[in-house]
């Protein structure tokens, strides 16, 4: 595992309109996954987990915040900037109140007007900045997949320019020049969120049952405008070579194969655009015990063939203490406790990560019989009253989400 | 060893399912022993027949399902032979289930709060009503016995009976006004703790509305037995109460200017004092609810036959005297006489049983003859019954399974032969001339493109021996019953407390207002935040947890006898599952409840568990106690399923098990397993291993456990499972 950051989720709100008010799904909740590592996300049913995923994979427009894949941003939102004018502007308007009432009391005109002056260039100055931000951010919102798309496209034109340049064969310049339009029309419908996939928790609901197994893999692949029957025959049985199947499987329907096959097949779809980041939403919840073993054996062998990253998202705490390097804990919406897995579950900090931890039935009858749930009460436990809570890194890679005072006690607790 | 009460017992089980693909073979002979108050855990993959043993238990099989044979008892029925009448009587009420998917399971336009009450409402009546029946039934076998113990005495005997039915009426009526007003003060403490919790941190709204419905409820609680001499001081301090929420709330006209004010109006109220009155509410009515429970049985002896006002005791220095009072104007005699008669039931049905073991030897050599005569079989069928039936003692309180289901399984075995005899001859006929052309076809010179099927007999054989050991085991239960002594003293003790039970059964009234509080007390006790608000909401504005826990509470609402759990947490996530199972733990404990729960979580199953039994393909290859399973289990399946699942310190690659299930269609003919078995002996693939015994409760179908098989180690990642399981637990070798 190296410190490359493939992901960076910054500061992701993601909220729903209901009824009159709006649900907090994901409030604020930052975090980075590094190349080639499983990060697990648990957490209660509604907790947001599984929003978290969707969200970083699109399958919602963010509220706020956003989301970097590769360095680049991915997804944007403008919330946090549209409430920043908004404060401004509440501000502003204090500030000129403040200012009429003191010109009331026959204050000095000049040092009121030039009050005055700062207070409209402080706003003019927040107002600039803030829509700078809400622009870029629709812009990258909007149009990230067509800058990586063209991006890719000039790469070629680059490659094939140097290409070009070595060659002088006026027939093999007219092979080349059909190649580079291939290669373009294909760069042109490249995608960033094709290095993103996703493998669904339902193994039934998630595939199409009027497509066979070939189509449904395919898929992704002609979307992305590869025509070649040929490679696309031949990448669909690598695929299903990969995940345990045989190419004989490629002319059946989900409905012929058992779950556990069936999960493989979604794991093959997922996997044929080489994505280099996988979203596994509680993949193996629907499985049979049998079965759960043998998917977590093959992601986690595709993992180090392919070089995946995963983030890995379940409520089966021990599934994910096995397979995760790193775990992070949310609850209602907030990420609050984030280490290695090792030490979370040696050293878990946040009450709510230790309720967590003590819900784990074990097969073990004689620890079970001992066994005491520990209730998280949120009102009970913290007093967020005067000091707000934050991520706080308490030791090395272990982030809790706590206030000064809790922080202390964290310390003192670990060492 | 202390012998349990048995609930439900199943007995070589065998259910198919028919399709268009052919006949699915998905129970294929189980058979296993419910105690009472014990969770037996049936954990294996989906297709192992886990469920489907459950939904024959429940009556709620699929229309393809075939009975193929065996009989689950209980309460000396058989479940698969009972009319559907009778299953409706035990369905729901006696034996509860909790399915996995909770939205099946609710009825999508009725009204959460609808659906909890009206099983209660509904089981409620009919549970008062056979509650009722059972008493008298007893009572009036109890009086018979005693004319037959004391046949001089007949008049004394109907007076001791007869009074023990007025008294008893009377506990009933004290009884059920003291819970009334037992609930109405527990309730309004609880309610009143709430407010004052809101009142401390200034919350507020609807405070004072909350106040006044805990102060009308408080005010129920006024039963002689629950409040005492404390009545005075509570009516004054609701009084009071009262008044202070009256002054706070904007008068009714005024409301719409009000509803422009009201925040500040309710702020203006004067909380501080109301929260001193309610505290001293608190104080008196958890006070009151902290004094013991009187001895209403013996009171309702005092205040029926006694002219005289009751004693001005304390509690227990009342339940003291009305109980010596009891025993010595009436309970000794009742219970020496009820001892006499129950040992003359115990004696008068001993020489029925002889009879019946004499008769069974007389008509033995009717079923022995090397083939059966059809007529006189039924008539010794008919017969057998008879004098079986007869032979039972029906005072016996836990009843013998054995002996009630005789009559049906008897008729069923021999029907299961002469059924036989008719189908074999048909078969054969079938075959001989099938085979007949087939051999016509060949002589001609033609190569048929088809086979003739193998004939498909019934073993006449077996089902013959199957009613000869079924007589065996009559005989032989009913010689154990004769040869065994009973403290008659005891036995009386236990009969009079059933009486009792089933009277506190005819206690428990439910009416709608109950029914309601008690669906707002089981969502309160399911985990179901403002259950006042869910009463009113329907299965769709719930999240899937929370449709689960009402599915529960509307299972317990009815108050089983066995509860099935049929996966209940496989879709919840870790701490709401740990709530439920602390949940359906607490309450086993509490109501003694038998449970069977269905699971492929492990870690569920060691929580969960007394016993364990695993099951694969439709067979159950390892049953025994928690420990047996977990510490020393035997079959290879199980420690497959140890060794593919992760805990908490796994760190080498999961062993998973290779490949799938079987085909149930075609089972394999030797072990299921021994396809996805690397210990698989050649034996394997060709005979099904018999269950091996390996101690008292631990018993699995493998053939490892042969004497002459190699010895052979589980596999690494299961011992040292077990090894880190013994050193945190303590255990050592």
């Amino acid at each position: 595992m190296t410190d490359d950051i493939i992901l960076k989720v910054d500061h992701l709100c993601q909220y729903f309109k209901m009824g009159t008010g709006e649900l907090k799904a994901v409030d604020d909740v930052s975090f980075d996954i590094k190349r080639g590592e499983v990060f697990g996300l648990v957490g209660e049913s509604g907790c947001g987990k599984t929003t978290t995923g969707r969200s970083i994979i699109r399958l919602y427009d963010i509220t706020g915040g956003s989301i970097y894949f590769e360095g680049q941003r991915i997804c944007a939102g403008t919330r946090t900037y549209k409430d920043t004018i908004r404060a401004a502007k509440a501000a502003y308007r204090a500030e000129k109140k403040e200012i009429a009432a003191m010109r009331k009391e026959g204050a000095d005109e000049e040092e009121l007007a030039a009050r005055t002056k700062a207070v409209d260039e402080e706003l003019h100055r927040v107002m600039a900045e803030q829509s700078a931000n809400i622009r870029s951010a629709i812009d990258d919102h909007k149009n990230c997949n067509k800058k990586f798309a063209k991006a890719q496209m000039d790469k070629v034109r680059e490659t094939y320019a140097e290409k070009r340049a070595a060659e002088s064969d006026p027939e093999a310049l007219a092979a080349l020049e059909k190649e580079e339009k291939e290669a373009l029309r294909l760069a042109s419908k490249d995608r960033i969120m094709n290095k993103i996939q996703m493998i669904f928790q339902d193994p039934i609901a998630s595939l199409d049952p009027r497509m066979t197994v070939r189509e449904i893999i395919s898929e992704g692949l002609v979307i992305r405008g590869v025509k070649d029957k040929n490679y696309i025959e031949e990448q669909v049985n690598r695929m299903l070579d990969l995940v345990g199947l045989v190419p004989d499987h490629a002319n059946r329907y989900p409905h012929e194969f058992s779950g556990g096959q069936r999960q493989r097949i979604g794991i093959a779809r997922s996997i044929i655009l080489n994505p280099e980041f996988i979203i596994a939403d509680e993949p193996i919840s629907a499985l049979d015990v049998s079965i759960q073993a043998q998917v977590i054996n093959l992601l986690n062998d595709l993992r180090h063939e392919l070089g995946l990253t995963i983030l890995f998202i379940a409520h089966d705490l021990s599934v994910v203490k096995y397979f995760s390097d790193r775990i992070g804990v949310m609850y209602f919406g907030k990420l609050v406790e984030l280490a290695p897995s090792d030490e979370l579950f040696a050293h878990p900090l946040h009450p709510y990560t230790r309720s967590l931890l003590s819900a784990i039935p074990l097969p073990d009858p004689i620890y079970e019989r001992g066994r005491t749930r520990i209730v998280y009460n949120p009102i009970a436990e913290h007093d967020y009253s005067v000091d707000r809570p934050t991520m706080r890194e308490v030791s090395e890679g272990h982030f809790v989400y706590c206030n000064e005072a809790e922080f202390e006690r964290y310390t003192a607790e670990l060492s | 060893m202390e012998e349990k009460e048995v609930k439900l017992e199943v007995n070589n089980l065998k259910i198919s399912f028919r399709t268009d693909a052919g006949k699915v073979q998905a129970v294929r002979d189980i058979s296993f022993k419910l105690y009472k108050g014990e969770t037996l855990a049936i954990v294996g993959e989906s297709g192992s027949g886990k469920s489907v043993t459950n939904r024959a238990v429940m009556g709620i099989l699929a229309g393809n399902a075939i009975k193929e044979g065996g009989e689950i008892v209980y309460d000396g029925q058989d479940l698969m032979k009972i009319s559907e009448e009778d299953f409706h009587r035990i369905r729901g009420d006696k034996i509860a289930m909790i399915f996995q998917d909770p939205l099946s399971s609710l009825n999508p336009i009725m009204r959460i709060g609808k659906q909890m009450t009206e099983a209660m409402l509904i089981k409620g009546r009919v549970s008062q009503k056979n509650s009722r029946r059972d008493f008298n039934t007893t009572l009036k076998l109890l009086k018979e016995a005693m004319d037959g113990a004391f046949p001089n005495e007949a008049e004394k005997n109907k007076q001791l009976c007869s009074d023990f039915d007025r008294f008893e009426f009377k506990h009933i009526a004290l009884e059920q006004a003291y819970n009334r007003a037992t609930e109405a003060a527990e309730d309004a403490a609880s309610d009143i703790e709430d407010i004052l919790f809101r009142i401390e941190k200034e919350a507020y709204k609807d405070v004072v509305r909350d106040a006044r419905s805990a102060v009308s409820r408080a005010k129920d609680s006024f039963d002689r037995y629950v409040v005492y001499d404390r009545a005075e001081e509570l009516k004054g301090l609701l009084k009071e109460a009262a008044v202070l929420l009256k002054s706070s709330i904007p008068k009714r006209i005024g409301a719409f200017f009000a509803s422009f004010r009201g925040r500040e109006r309710e702020e203006q109220a004067d909380f501080a004092a109301l929260a001193a009155t309610l505290t001293s509410i608190r104080s008196i009515l958890t006070e009151t609810l902290a004094f013991p429970m009187p001895n209403f049985f013996a009171m309702g002896y005092y205040l029926t036959f006694s002219q005289e006002p009751l004693p001005a005791l304390g509690v227990e220095e009342m339940n003291t005297y009305l109980h010596d009072y009891l025993s010595e104007k009436f309970m000794s005699a009742f219970i020496d006489r009820a001892a006499e008669a129950l040992r003359y039931s115990h004696e008068a049905a001993c020489e029925r049983k002889r009879v019946a073991i004499a008769k069974i030897e007389e008509l033995r050599p009717v079923f022995e003859a090397e083939t059966l005569e059809k007529n006189a079989c039924y008539a010794a069928v008919k017969a057998l019954s008879a004098v079986v039936t007869e032979g039972i003692d029906r005072l016996e309180i836990v009843k013998d399974n054995l002996a009630y289901t005789f009559p049906t399984s008897l008729e069923a075995a021999v029907k299961l032969y002469f059924d036989g005899v008719v189908r074999n001859k048909k078969e054969q006929d079938r075959y001989a001339s099938q085979s007949k052309r087939y051999e016509a076809l060949v002589a001609a010179g033609k190569t048929p493109s088809y086979s003739v099927a193998e004939m498909d007999l019934v073993d006449l054989k077996g089902a013959r021996e199957g009613i000869l050991s079924l007589l065996a085991r009559v005989t032989e239960n009913f010689s154990a019953k004769i040869a065994k002594t009973d403290d008659y003293h005891a036995k009386a003790d236990a009969l009079i407390d059933y009486l009792k039970e089933k009277a506190s059964g005819v206690v428990f009234k439910v009416t709608k207002s109950m029914a309601k509080l008690r669906a707002l007390k089981l969502m309160d006790e399911v985990g179901i935040a403002e259950p006042r608000k869910r009463f009113y909401q329907y299965p769709f504005e719930l999240s899937g947890g929370m449709r689960q826990r009402i599915v529960i509470a509307i299972a317990l609402a009815a108050n089983p006898d066995i509860l099935i759990c049929d996966e209940p947490t496989t879709a919840l996530d870790v701490t709401i599952q740990s709530q439920i199972l602390e949940l359906i733990n607490r309450i086993k404990m509490q109501r003694n409840l038998s449970v069977i729960f269905i699971t492929h979580n492990l870690g569920v199953v060691a929580n969960m568990a007394d016993r364990v039994a695993v099951m694969y393909a439709g067979k159950i290859v390892e049953i025994g106690t928690a420990e047996d399973i977990f510490y020393s289990p035997a079959h290879p399946y199980t420690w497959a399923l140890l060794s593919s699942m992760p805990d908490l310190d796994t760190k080498e690659k999961l062993e998973a098990i290779p490949g799938t299930p079987p085909n149930m269609i075609y089972p394999p003919k030797g072990d299921a397993f021994a396809e996805r078995n690397k210990y698989a002996l050649k034996i394997d693939f060709e005979m099904q291993p018999p269950m091996f015994r390996i101690s008292e409760t631990h018993s699995a179908a493998t053939w490892l456990l042969h004497p002459d098989a190699p010895k052979v180690d589980p596999p690494k990642a299961v011992v040292d499972r077990i090894a880190r399981m013994k050193e945190r637990g303590g255990i050592h070798d």
